[in-house]
This record gives structure tokens, C-alpha cells and sequence, in this order.
């Protein structure tokens, strides 16, 4: 993995930051202005006023949808790229650990309890899903009191293929109809017009984010190695239980509300791990910005690509972002042995 | 693979040879499919039924008969174990292997389509003659189609609405064109604005609702009405919210190419033209939503 910057100065966190938000402000603008139906902006300002359709469609049904995917994005970035610190393996990301899994299989008990598709008791449940993943792929991986990185990914890989199996399960026995709404989190989905649900998502990712950021400095420790961040004076299992407590939060509240969507927490981080260097107090804003923008730009191929129907934007970031990262390890690889 | 293919063609044309010892009309019938035991009780031959799929829930009497596993997903063994001297299935990926295991070992295999009314007259034709009936096929057929032709009488001369038919919230999935609910639409007095969406049950995105101005929601989607309530009110200027015409209706209903179609049929129409009405029909009531 190349490292470009070694230090990074205030100026630098500060520009590359301000560029990557401008980055995302753009997409969300950009976004905005494309679909399958088409609107006019000016239209949507001037006479109609709010009631015109090119307002509802506009601000009611495109503005909420591509900012759930900034949010959504953002949220999978960030905790991919803490994950992958901490585990010290570029492959994790919360689709691999089980950590999405656990969070969708949990969503979808919710709703089979009975819980209505609106209610808060849905995240918050996907949100215990994730905890209790992360609690069970951490137990599981401990031995002496100690957890090695490569455990927790075995452990986490063999955690998501239970996940995978309790929702196939799930909608095996459930209706065609029921096999509907868990479809919803097998595939993924970031459409939705209310507001609220956006700030909620807003709120969540805030929250795992300024947590995340407050061990940014323990992160590059942890990269580095464990017995070094430990002579370093870093409480290694706090540090981690932090940073596993934070990205659950983070997927938690993601996957509650876009389903299991993969590869932003993937590649996003890598790609700007090569970019930008491993700092984590610039690595993590800017895997948030750019998770922000990528998963934006991918749902709005979603949206557009087979227009009037429209594509499981799952489908679309593991087509675009698969071949990327196969094409990233492998230079990598060659590198290595070159 | 080609076997396979050539299996299933043969079998759709017409009912396989019968296997050993079954001569006659048979006595013990297997289901694999909601709208088969539909039309098997309908022809007033549900004694027969010595095995139907986990799905299968019309009419009531059904739930005595012991199940053989899902309707894509039906148990080779348990079908077998039933003895039977006919099964009768809708073909679909996932049971393709299990017609074929059970073809293999000889059980008289009907397969028939559900996907269109074409298909709903085929099936029961089909099935009366497999099971010896003709006659009764002939009357179902008769009373089927009569029945869907009242509904179509009944707005017959009004000014035909645009409707979005939903099966599902989020993702937002509606009918399509090409198939038995599109069929019913029209039927009922209606314009499916998703029938051109390029898929039998394609999902759209919410500005296409917008977009496309439905005059009338037909809500089927199984989940809490809030559900769908919270998301078509956030879209005011489509002109079934406007108007008030979401409507909800129960999903199986319509989802299902049995002989309770009319069913469906007058519930779409009684939502799409409430003026013609008055009362609202037997079954299903729709409410405003």
C-alpha cells in the first residue's frame, strides 16, 4: 500500500476535507437534477410553487432520497474504514464481519414480531443486531483474553453466512407477499420521502462519527500493530470496544434504513486509504464524504439506468465498486511480488 | 438441461402418459399451487386432494389436507408419500427438478400456467379433464367469465381512470404489464400507468407516481396501511391523493389466478369507479384511505 503524505498538517486535513464536502455537495445538487422523470428546477421555484409536480418531485421524492444515500454512503465509509483499521485488513468492511447481517436479520425478526415498517422499534432493533453480532463475532474470536484480527475476520465471515441463512430462512417461510419487505433488506433500498427518517439517519451517523473520530489517534496506532499501540500506551481492548460500539451504530442505523447495501464500506476507505495516506483523523471524515458521494452516484445509476423500473442499488455499487477493487488488489499483489 | 426444457413443454401441452396402475380418472390428487386448489374445490373436487403446498389457504376446508412443502419449493418425498395418481403444478425455477424427480418415477404429472386469464381458462379445462370432469370445467369456465363480465359491464361506458397498482412499500413495487392483474385493470374500468415499466413486477422509483398522475391507488401490499398511507400522502399532487383514492385491498385476492378473479376483478373496479357502486359489492370492501 502506497503512503503519499506521512504527516498531516492542519492545512492539509482542512483543504482535503473542505474539497471532498464540496465533492459531496455537488453529487447531492447533480443528483438532484437527474432522474427518470424529467423536472425542471426552475419550474420547480418559480410559478408552481410547491404545489407543481416538479416541486414534489424535485423536494419531495429526489432531495430525500439522494440524502439518505449521503448519509447511508457516509456512515458505511467511515465505519468500513475504522473496521479495516482496526482489524488491520483492508478486505474487512461490516458486510464481511456479519455486522450488516446481524443488523438486517435482527430488522427483520422486528418486523415479523409485528413491529410496523415505521416505527422506531425497527432500526432500533437492526441496531442491537449489529451490537449482538459484533459482541458474538468478538466472543467468538477470543481466546485468553486476547482476540487476533484474523480471528474476528474468520469468525465474522462464518457470522455472515448465518445471517445469510437466517434471512433466506426467514423468507422461505414467510409469504410471497411478507417475501416482499424482506427482499427490502436482502437487496437494499434508499428510497423514501420523509424527512424525518433522513434526519434520524443524519443524527445516528453524526453521533458514530464524532465517536469514531475521538479515537482516530488510537486507530493509527492500532494499524500499525497491536504491541506497538500497546508500549505506546493505548488501552488496545478499550480502544476496540469503542470503535466496535461506534461502526455498530453506524451500520446499525444504515442498514435499518437502506437494507444491506455493500462495497461502500469496502472500497470507498481503501481507495482513499491509497489516496490520502492512513491518518484516521483525515481518513475518516473523508471516507465519510466519499462514501456520501459514491453511494449517491450509484443510486442515481439505479434510478436512471432502466428507466421507469429501477435497479436495487446493491446490485449497482457491487458492479461498479467489485471489478475496481479486484483491479486495486491485484496491482497491489503484483506490486508485492514484484 | 434441454431434457428438462422439453419435459416441461410436453408436459404444458398435455397431461404426460399415466404411470403404472392409474386408470381412470384419479382418485388421489396432489396440489403444488394456491390457485390449482382453488380451482380444484371450484369444480367441487377437493375430495381428491390428498396433498396441497404450504400456501394453499382457500377455501377454509384446505387446511385439513396435509401439506408436501412450498409452492416453489415442494418436498419430492412427501408428494411421493402421499400416493398419489396426479400432481398438478405451476412451473416456476424452483420446482423445475422436483416435476422432473417426480415425472422420473412415474406420477402422472399435469402442468399448467397461471400468469394470464388466457392461462386461468386453460388450467381449469385442463384440470377438469384430468380429473374427469369436463362438464364441471366447462360450467366453471362459464360462471368465471360470466361473473368477470358483469364487472365489466358495470363500468362499461365510463371514462376510464389512470391507476398504479402497489404490491409492495419499500422497495416500491407495482404491476406491470403482462399478466392476470394488468388484465384485471383493465377489466375494471382502468389504465395500469406501470403496464410499459419493462418488467411483470417492476419496482419504480416515487417520482415516476408523480410523474406518471394515477387518478387511482390500488394499495396491496401486505404491511401496515401507515406504511403506505405515510408515503402517498408526502406525494399531494398526484391526483388519487388528492382525490382520496387510495385504496387498499388484500393482496392474495388479486395476487392469486383462481377462480375468485371476478373477486378481484370488482374490488379494482369499486375502487377505480366507487360511483358505479352503490353498495359496495360482496367480499372484499375497500376502503378510502
Amino acid at each position: 500500500m502506497s503512503v503519499r503524505a506521512p504527516y498531516l498538517t492542519p492545512g492539509r486535513l482542512t483543504a482535503t476535507t473542505a474539497a471532498l464536502a464540496l465533492l459531496l455537495l455537488a453529487s447531492i445538487v447533480g443528483a438532484v437534477l437527474v432522474g427518470p422523470v424529467p423536472a425542471s428546477l426552475w419550474r420547480a421555484l418559480g410559478q408552481g410553487g410547491t404545489s407543481s409536480a416538479d416541486y414534489t418531485i424535485l423536494f419531495r421524492t429526489r432531495l430525500p432520497r439522494v440524502l439518505l444515500g449521503a448519509v447511508v454512503g457516509g456512515s458505511l465509509g467511515a465505519a468500513g474504514a475504522a473496521l479495516q483499521a482496526l482489524l488491520r485488513n483492508p478486505l474487512a468492511c461490516p458486510h464481511l464481519l456479519g455486522i450488516s447481517g446481524g443488523a438486517a436479520v435482527a430488522g427483520v425478526l422486528a418486523l415479523l414480531a409485528g413491529a410496523d415498517a415505521l416505527s422506531p422499534l425497527v432500526p432500533f432493533a437492526a441496531f442491537l443486531g449489529a451490537i449482538g453480532a459484533i459482541v458474538i463475532v468478538t466472543l467468538g474470536a477470543r481466546a485468553d483474553g486476547r482476540t487476533t484480527p484474523h480471528a474476528i475476520l474468520l469468525v465474522g465471515v462464518v457470522f455472515n453466512a448465518l445471517a445469510a441463512a437466517a434471512l433466506m430462512l426467514v423468507n422461505t417461510l414467510s409469504s410471497y407477499l411478507q417475501a416482499q419487505g424482506v427482499l427490502f433488506w436482502i437487496m437494499g433500498s434508499l428510497s423514501t420521502q420523509s424527512y424525518t427518517l433522513v434526519a434520524a439517519a443524519a443524527a445516528y451517523a453524526v453521533a458514530g462519527l464524532a465517536w469514531l473520530l475521538r479515537h482516530a489517534l488510537d486507530l493509527n496506532l492500532l494499524a500499525a500493530g497491536e504491541e506497538g499501540a500497546l508500549q505506546l500506551g493505548v488501552d488496545v481492548e478499550r480502544a476496540r470496544r469503542a470503535v466496535f460500539v461506534a461502526a455498530s451504530l453506524l451500520v446499525g442505523a444504515a442498514v435499518s434504513m437502506s437494507g444491506m447495501i455493500g462495497f461502500v464500506g469496502l472500497i470507498v476507505p481503501h481507495l482513499l486509504r491509497l489516496l490520502l495516506g492512513p491518518d484516521h483523523r483525515l481518513l475518516l471524515p473523508a471516507s465519510f464524504l466519499g462514501g456520501g458521494a459514491f453511494l449517491i452516484w450509484a443510486d442515481t445509476l439505479a434510478r436512471t439506468m432502466l428507466g421507469p423500473a429501477e435497479l436495487p442499488v446493491g446490485v449497482v455499487t457491487a458492479l461498479t465498486g467489485g471489478p475496481f477493487f479486484l483491479y486495486l488488489l491485484h496491482r497491489d499483489l503484483r506490486r508485492a511480488l514484484g | 438441461m434441454r431434457r428438462a426444457l422439453a419435459v416441461l413443454l410436453l408436459a404444458g401441452c398435455s397431461a404426460s402418459s399415466p404411470g403404472p396402475g392409474s386408470s381412470g380418472p384419479p382418485a388421489r390428487v396432489v396440489s403444488l399451487a394456491p390457485s390449482i386448489t382453488e380451482i380444484v374445490y371450484a369444480l367441487g373436487e377437493g375430495g381428491r386432494l390428498v396433498g396441497v403446498c404450504a400456501q394453499c389457504d382457500h377455501p377454509p376446508e384446505v387446511a385439513r389436507i396435509p401439506r408436501v412443502g412450498g409452492y416453489l419449493t415442494p418436498s419430492v418425498e412427501v408428494v411421493l408419500a402421499t400416493r398419489p395418481d396426479l400432481v398438478i403444478a405451476v412451473p416456476s425455477p424452483g420446482n423445475r427438478e422436483a416435476v422432473r424427480a417426480l415425472e422420473r418415477v412415474g406420477v402422472r404429472m399435469l402442468v399448467v400456467h397461471d400468469r394470464t386469464l388466457a392461462d386461468l381458462w386453460t388450467s381449469i379445462a385442463r384440470v377438469a379433464d384430468a380429473l374427469g370432469v369436463p362438464g364441471a370445467g366447462e360450467r366453471l369456465v362459464g360462471y368465471v367469465a360470466g361473473r368477470l363480465d358483469a364487472v365489466r359491464t358495470r363500468v362499461a361506458g365510463l371514462a376510464p381512470r389512470r391507476v398504479l397498482v402497489v404490491v409492495g412499500h419499500n422497495p416500491l413495487i407495482a404491476v406491470g404489464g403482462d399478466n392476470l392483474q394488468d388484465e384485471l385493470v383493465t377489466l375494471a374500468g382502468g389504465v395500469n400507468v406501470a403496464a410499459d415499466a419493462g418488467a411483470t413486477w417492476p419496482t419504480l422509483s416515487l417520482e415516476l407516481v408523480v410523474a406518471r398522475a394515477p387518478e387511482v391507488i390500488v394499495d396491496a401490499a401486505m404491511g401496515s396501511e401507515a406504511t403506505g398511507e405515510a408515503l402517498f400522502q408526502a406525494l399531494p399532487n398526484v391526483p388519487a391523493v388528492r382525490a382520496g383514492r387510495v385504496v387498499r385491498l388484500a393482496g392474495d385476492t388479486l395476487l392469486r389466478a383462481g377462480p375468485r378473479v371476478p373477486d378481484a376483478a370488482a374490488a379494482l373496479a369499486a375502487a377505480i369507479h366507487p360511483e358505479a357502486f352503490q353498495p359496495a359489492p360482496t367480499g372484499i370492501t375497500p376502503r378510502a384511505g
